[in-house]
């Protein structure tokens, strides 16, 4: 990214809290969290700020295997509530613009993601297959079919299967838990964003397409969205969307396009990434393991803004 | 010679009374382990047979002592091998394990066959390991196609990059191998993250060495024991340089990890772990701190180093691998990734065990050693390969279908003709997800049946590789044969299956090393005094509190019987008293009419609550038999033995009645065979344990017991004495449950009188159920349990400061009526003490353990 780019990139804001209350002490906690953004090409960590109440016995920072920011703490303190309230600044800019229809029929795509004995590998082979949150189901299928018309390029396929999923589906806040089954998302057909990205990348991997979770943020209003236009969904909470690997007919370098289904955009400046994987169970944004505790209730909030 | 030696045998002629079924149609084509292509015995088997000319003389009474020899040590040790331990809730579904007499013999020859080939694969997973884990040059170069590693849930990507201590990966793998008709060795599959049946080995080699002493020494069979020394000794190296690293000094606390008592092989668990030395641990008394695994023991968290690990990998640390196993230990994989723990086998080998795997090692061999293999694999196929499964797709009948992904619910099935079609259909649905292999009819092994024939059934062998700490491998030379009994294909132990012991023989001299213990420096002596699991701890303690508690509610039962059923006329008074401390103990269902207004009744409720399930004596059976279960590790075969054999033995002595309500005739003899087997436990854990945190803590836990116990005797007979005269039944019957007659009427010969008997029951610090002697004992024990003083202070502070709270002068001031009084009041004092320092010792010793805390993600 040059710097001219970089100045003309709205800096972003987001403060997020996560607030366990339980019904009895906890005496022992570790925690694992996925809540700092991504520091790589396309978007700039500017400042990051990490607060834990009660304060932890033990804290570290890293990066995953696919370079995602990470931090696992160890709360030793009894304790009835837990705080874990990030700020991040971040400079977004967006992925740069190409030709959808110049990426490759997505049957060829397919093709190269395929094992063939001394053949070429592809690493996002990887995301080809099931994962914990999204198993191979006939329905998926059936979803995606009519997106993937013979000899579509791989990209407007996904841009067609993407509008098919927003119009299919109805967005409904805290309609699901984190742990409803994908089956029955598919029957009811409403869900939050975390399940609009399950839906997606379920339907894409169906077709053999390699297809990634993006757990992040959404400013309310996207800063490339024309005057009036309608407030995002999911902004209030952590947001999610997907990305699907495309290769180009021209050959190209293959890249990721993002897309969000909850909203039917392509994610521009206006999402933080917080960390990428095959589904939400591989970057749940916070995740503990706690002895004690009984019956806990759980509180997020998330503020997103331009600041600049 | 009986008819048996009169059996046509044709060929054997040197043994002429073995004589084997004829085999079934098909058979022949398989190789015979016991006999040539002439029907002649092979060499290695006629030396075995000359060697125990007791089976020529009469095979089919021989035999038969052998077997029931083989159950009797099965059952005196407690080998068990728990069925579908996936859905089974209760350790009950545990079923004996099944072992024959004759084993199976491998030749010098064979053997350096299997041992070379198990060698360089053992050497090939490691690396495909490191390789997977790592620069994943095998997926960038198609050797290995990138569904068998990501789409296998035994490929764990939080694993992705973290390297073993020592760049070790694996320290034991596991190969089934089965001989083709041809003679030559195959292998079946492999198995990589926590092998299981190296305790079985070693059990049935104990046995059937003893089976056939002289066999044994003249075929020069190879010892087996050196091999479990290392193992040991290369996760307890590792774990020293681990330890050093740390600034532990240079004693690495090294444990075995356990699922825990519902686990299919807990049996052999707990042997290893005793065999091995190590303690033997589950997730909950484990925790991590600063990337660093501890144990949670009565004298706090001590460093752990090493684990040898028999807890499936996905189940290790429910907060990066699977959420819901709470067996595991959170955070574990941070400390892997600190590399601050010796794992034996590392996190993440499952995807090696996919058959699909073993198509591709022919080539993965080539490019990461250089090598071909010297053992082949069956020809596989991987259907997620068109060409693959286009060349098989046509020819599929008589081989076998594999699932190349775990957790599908489906195992491997044979192809007949008639099903093809829809073989066919399911691969073509999801082809990544199976692969068809040729199937090879393994060789037969020799099977004694009742009649003193001998049977030819299909045999599997398993045999173990361990890495030395110089990441050489070794190849025990030994293994666990199983072999089919019913269905032709399964020789899985689930299935009904059974095993033989290995007899791998050797040219050259025979490895007599064991494991005796070595000489010790004065360090490790001192090291060797392991502390005690929080868990442990807690088990020993309810040991202590369900072993006192049983002998007293038997001893009550007894009482009662004889009271009700006595020919004296026992007070109205003392039958209530009585009957409220028999409903109180649980003895009698809730409603029961007292005995002073239904003696019948009364009986009958009593004795037939002896033999019900769940009733008094046989929930505190169970109860025991629960604690003791889980305490095998620390328990001698006997002690656990017995506690398994008394709720067996007890029921037993009602057997004869059926389900109806037994007679007191039969109830006395049963009660009294109980009285004298928990005597003989009492003893073991008085006499025969080492005086360790936890056994103070089973003392305490029995002292504990004790006291209240006493106590509500005292406090509820006390009600039926009249100190006016006319109490000898309840001064009897009080003597009686606090086992005192004997000392009182040495001491007071016929006196009824109330302060002799407060003086010998409650004051008396020699007499070991008095309150004053039970409570010296358990000051004693008390002021041995580690903590601070002030916390051991604390504790005692629940108790009267000396003697049992009161003194004999003292209760001699008050008149007769008031006299009683005082004393139940004592009493109740004393039942609400021991109650309340029960609690303080748990929360004190046993908060670490996981009966309170429940763990949940959140």
């Amino acid at each position: 990214m040059n710097s001219a780019e970089l100045d003309r990139s709205p800096l972003l804001e987001v403060e997020h809290l996560t607030h366990y209350r339980y019904g009895a002490p906890v005496d022992l906690a570790q925690h694992l969290a996925y809540l700092r953004p991504r520091d790589d090409a396309t978007q700039e960590v500017k400042d990051f700020d990490l607060q834990i109440d009660p304060v932890p016995l033990q804290q570290r920072s890293e990066l995953d295997r696919l370079g995602n920011p990470r931090a696992c703490f160890t709360v030793t303190a009894p304790h009835r509530e837990l705080r874990v309230r990030t700020t991040s600044r971040v400079r977004v800019r967006g992925d740069d613009a190409f030709e959808l229809g110049a990426t490759q029929p997505w049957e060829a795509v397919r093709e190269r993601l395929r094992y063939v004995a001394g053949g070429a590998f592809e690493p996002a082979a990887e995301f080809v297959f099931a994962s914990p949150f999204v198993p191979a189901l006939p329905a998926l299928r059936e979803l995606a079919l009519p997106a993937f018309a013979p000899g579509m390029p791989v990209a407007l396929a996904a841009v067609d299967l993407m509008a098919r999923i927003h119009a299919g589906f109805a967005y409904r806040s805290a309609s699901t838990e984190v742990d409803t089954p994908l089956a029955q998302v598919l029957v009811t057909r409403e869900g939050v964003c975390q399940d609009f990205a399950h839906v997606m990348i379920g339907a894409l991997r169906a077709m053999g397409l390699a297809a990634r979770y993006i757990s992040g943020y959404l400013l309310t209003t996207a800063p490339d969205a024309g005057a009036g236009s309608a407030p995002m969904l999911g902004a209030d909470a952590s947001h999610a969307w997907v990305s699907v690997w495309c290769t180009m007919a021209d050959g190209s370098p293959s890249r990721w396009l993002k897309l969000d289904p909850t909203n039917n955009v392509l994610p521009r400046t206006g999402h933080v990434r917080l960390a990428i994987g095959r589904d939400y169970s591989d970057v749940t944004p916070l995740r503990g393991v706690i002895r004690g505790g009984g019956e806990h209730q759980l509180e997020v909030r998330v503020r997103t803004r331009r600041v600049e | 010679m009986t008819a048996v030696s009169s059996l046509p045998t044709p060929h054997a002629a040197a043994s002429p009374s073995l004589a084997f079924e004829p085999s079934e149609p098909g058979a022949a084509e398989s190789w015979d382990e016991c006999r040539d292509a002439h029907g002649q015995l092979r060499p290695s088997w006629q030396r075995f047979f000359d060697a125990a000319p007791e089976l020529r003389d009469d095979p089919a009474a021989e035999f038969e002592r052998q077997r029931a020899a083989i159950a009797q040590q099965i059952r005196a040790d407690g080998v068990t091998h728990n069925v579908h331990a996936g859905e089974a809730t209760q350790p009950s579904a545990a079923r004996p394990w099944s072992l024959e007499a004759l084993p199976l013999i491998v030749e010098p020859g064979d053997w350096a066959d299997i041992e070379r080939g198990v060698l360089q694969r053992a050497r090939l997973l490691g690396a495909m390991l490191a390789d997977c884990y790592g620069p994943q040059r095998l997926l960038k170069d198609a050797l290995l196609p990138p569904a068998l590693v990501f789409r296998h849930s035994g490929y764990l990507r939080p694993l992705h990059g973290v390297v073993p201590v020592a760049g070790m990966h694996l320290h034991i793998v596991a190969f089934d191998v089965a001989r083709g008709s041809d003679g030559r060795w195959w292998v079946i599959s492999q198995r990589t993250q926590s092998p299981s049946g190296l305790g079985y080995v070693l059990h049935n080699r104990l046995i059937v060495s003893r089976l056939f002493p002289e066999a044994f020494r003249e075929l020069r069979v190879q010892h087996i024991a050196s091999g479990y020394r290392r193992l040991l000794d290369t996760v307890q190296q590792q774990a020293g340089e681990v330890a050093a690293r740390l600034g532990d000094g240079n004693m690495p606390r090294v444990a075995l990890l356990t699922p825990g008592p519902y686990s299919e092989t807990y049996f052999e668990h707990a042997y290893l772990a005793r065999y091995l030395g190590l303690p033997l641990v589950e997730g909950a008394d484990l925790t991590v701190r600063g990337e660093r695994l501890f144990l949670r023991t009565v004298e706090g968290l001590q460093p752990v180093h090493g684990l040898l690990r028999r807890l499936d990998d996905d189940y290790c640390d429910p907060l990066e691998l699977r959420p819901d196993s709470a067996l595991g230990v959170p955070g574990l994989v941070q400390v892997l990734r600190a590399r601050n723990l010796v794992l034996a086998n590392a996190l993440g080998s499952g995807f090696l065990e996919s058959s699909a795997v073993q198509g591709f090692l022919p080539g993965i061999g080539r490019a990461l050693l250089g090598e071909d293999l010297l053992l082949p694999s069956l020809a596989t196929w991987w259907c997620g390969e068109p060409a693959a499964w286009q060349a098989v797709r046509g020819d599929l009948a008589g081989r076998v279908l594999r699932p190349a992904f775990r957790g599908s619910g489906e195992g491997a099935r044979r192809i007949d003709v008639s099903h093809i079609d829809a073989m066919q259909r399911r691969v073509d649905a999801d082809p990544d997800a199976f692969s068809v292999q040729g199937h090879l009819p393994p060789s037969r092994a020799a099977l004694p049946l009742p009649s003193g024939r001998l049977s030819a059934r299909p045999a599997l062998l398993r045999v173990y590789a361990i890495a030395d700490a110089a990441d050489r491998w070794h190849v025990l030379p030994g293994g666990l044969t199983r072999v089919a009994t019913r269905a032709p294909l399964s020789v899985s132990m689930a299935e009904g299956g059974t095993s033989l012991d290995t007899w791998v023989r050797t040219e050259g001299a025979v490895d007599s090393f064991s494991m005796l213990p070595q000489r010790l420096g004065l360090a490790e002596l001192a090291a060797r005094r392991p502390p005690v699991a929080s868990r442990t701890a807690e088990n020993l303690f309810w040991l202590g509190r369900y072993t006192e508690r049983t002998e007293q509610a038997v001893r009550l039962a007894q009482a009662a019987l004889g009271l009700v059923d006595g020919d004296d006329d026992v007070p109205a008074p003392l039958l209530a008293a009585m009957s409220a401390l028999v409903a109180a103990q649980g003895l009698v269902p809730a409603g029961t009419p007292g005995a002073e207004r239904s003696p019948a009744r009364f009986e009958r409720n009593l004795l037939a609550a002896l033999v019900q399930r769940d009733g008094g004596i046989d929930f505190d059976l169970q109860s025991l038999a629960r604690v003791a279960g889980a305490l095998r590790d620390r328990l001698s075969p006997e002690q656990w033995g017995l506690v398994r054999r008394m709720g067996d033995s007890f029921h037993r002595g009602f057997a004869r009645n059926g389900s109806g309500v037994p007679s007191a005739a039969q109830a006395q003899p049963a009660l009294q065979r109980l009285t004298l087997q928990l005597a003989a436990l009492t003893g073991a854990q008085t006499d025969r344990m080492t005086r360790d945190h936890g056994w103070r803590l089973l003392s305490a836990g029995r002292l504990i017991e004790r006291l209240a116990g006493m106590a509500a005797t005292l406090a509820c007979l006390l009600e039926a004495f009249d100190p006016r005269g006319g109490s000898a039944a309840t001064t009897e019957l009080l003597l009686e449950l606090f086992d005192s007659r004997i000392t009182f009427r040495a001491r007071y010969q016929r006196h009824e009188d109330l302060l002799a008997l407060a003086d010998l029951l409650v004051f008396d610090d020699s007499n070991p159920r008095a309150f004053a002697g039970t409570l010296r004992r358990l000051r004693t024990e008390l002021a041995k349990l580690p903590g601070s003083d002030v916390a051991r202070a604390e504790l005692r502070a629940r108790l009267p400061v000396q003697g049992a709270g009161l003194t004999l002068a003292e209760l001699a001031s008050h008149d007769d009526g008031a006299m009683g009084e005082r004393l139940v009041q004592l009493a109740q004092t004393l039942q609400a003490s021991a109650f309340d320092l029960s609690d303080a010792i748990g929360q004190r010793y046993f908060a670490h353990a996981d009966g309170g805390l429940t763990m949940q993600r959140v």
